[in-house]
């Protein structure tokens, strides 16, 4: 039986726990699992601070109250904390940046890191709105339903994915 | 549900979410990017896993007529283009939308500027998506394959699932996952050759 305090567990056993938290989201919610919708109701709960016209924008004015919106926003945040606490557990906590980009940046700079992590960041969430789901919303969920824009989506995706790492970085 | 209850549910989800995304190692950067350089391939098993699970899981509470289902609409450019940058952003951030808070949680510095950069981006798309939403979020609406071939959706879900799991059975056999993370599990694997490191942004695939 895989314990907490192990470094590793199968990825079959992991993706196992993960496709059945369909249930609850679909029995409880009426929803599918999903993440990056999460980032615009908390960008847009931010914008409208500084600017409350934000909120007369119909895909904003969407995203920005109720049950649904805020049980994914606390998804994302149970995410960080059940790494954190399995981390913990195991002994596997991480700290500054992966070893990884060393190699495949072909610099030790923090701060180019950074920079490329905002950027990425930027363009990864950019492109999940305008396909309207991310890695969970279509790769697990829209797979799951059968349906058609998902299976154009995520084939699109590994295909960005892979020609920017072949193209872009250095073997890891 | 209230808001309240919805958020404590999304919190216990996330967690087994957060701990399953960390013990597979599959939020790893090294992981992540290997993945996509298709040097390692936990990434693709963990995903596919869950993928043949959800569709097991929803084939079910759909065919005993417990729950809708709630499909996304296609749209083609959209969903070419979307997809084609978010594949860009996961490779070079090294983490989906999801994987980022478990890298914030586990300990990664770099992942709270992916995170910033995402809320950003969700900003920069909110303000654009009335001028976007006539010229590339459109298209013929929800479609799913089951009505296209005609076939009940939970004969359709359950047979996808049984070939992923074959699939899977394969990519196991020439390549078992034990050791994929490497030795200190983030993917770093041994180098083909050892050679310092040049300066420099980012650079040119380093032909061996």
């Amino acid at each position: 039986m895989p314990s907490l305090k192990d470094p590793t567990w199968s990825p079959y056993f992991a993706g196992v726990l993960i496709g059945l938290l369909q249930i609850p989201a679909f029995l409880l919610l009426n929803t599918a699992l999903g993440t990056s919708s999460s980032y615009v109701t908390v960008g847009a709960s931010l914008a409208d601070l500084a600017d409350p016209a934000v909120r007369t924008i119909p895909y904003a004015a969407k995203h920005l109250d109720g049950a649904t919106n805020w049980w994914q926003v606390a998804l994302v945040g149970g995410i960080a904390l059940g790494a954190l606490a399995s981390s913990l557990r195991s002994g596997m906590r991480r700290r500054g940046v992966s070893p990884v980009w060393a190699r495949a940046l072909g610099t030790n700079s923090r701060l180019a890191r950074f920079a490329l992590a905002f950027a990425a960041g930027f363009v990864m969430l950019l492109g999940a709105r305008i396909a309207d789901g991310c890695t969970s919303g279509h790769g697990l969920s829209g797979i799951a339903q059968l349906a058609v824009a998902s299976f154009i989506a995520v084939p699109a995706m590994f295909a960005g994915g892979i020609a920017t790492a072949l193209l872009l970085l250095r073997c890891v | 549900m209230s808001v309240f209850l919805a958020i404590l549910l999304g919190l216990a989800m996330g967690a087994v979410f957060g701990v399953a995304l960390e013990k597979s190692r599959v939020f790893e950067p090294g992981v992540i990017v290997g993945q996509m350089q298709l040097r390692n391939f936990l990434m693709l098993k963990m995903f596919l896993t869950a993928v043949a699970t959800s569709l097991v899981a929803v084939a079910a509470l759909h065919g005993f007529g417990l729950v809708a289902l709630h499909p996304k609409p296609t749209m083609y450019l959209a969903d070419v283009s979307g997809g084609g940058l978010l594949g860009v952003g996961v490779t070079l951030a090294g983490a989906c939308p999801g994987t980022v808070a478990a890298q914030i949680g586990a300990g990664y510095r770099d992942a709270w500027f992916t995170l910033l950069g995402g809320l950003a981006g969700a900003v920069a798309f909110t303000y654009a998506e009335p001028v976007l939403r006539p010229v590339l979020l459109t298209g013929p609406g929800a479609m799913t394959l089951d009505l296209l071939v005609g076939i009940p959706f939970w004969q359709l879900a359950l047979g996808l699932a049984a070939l992923l799991a074959v699939v899977l059975m394969i990519l196991e056999y020439r390549r078992p996952w034990r050791g994929e993370a490497g030795a200190a599990a983030d993917g770093l694997l041994p180098e083909p050759l050892p050679r310092p490191v040049p300066a420099g942004g980012l650079a040119a695939r380093r032909t061996v």
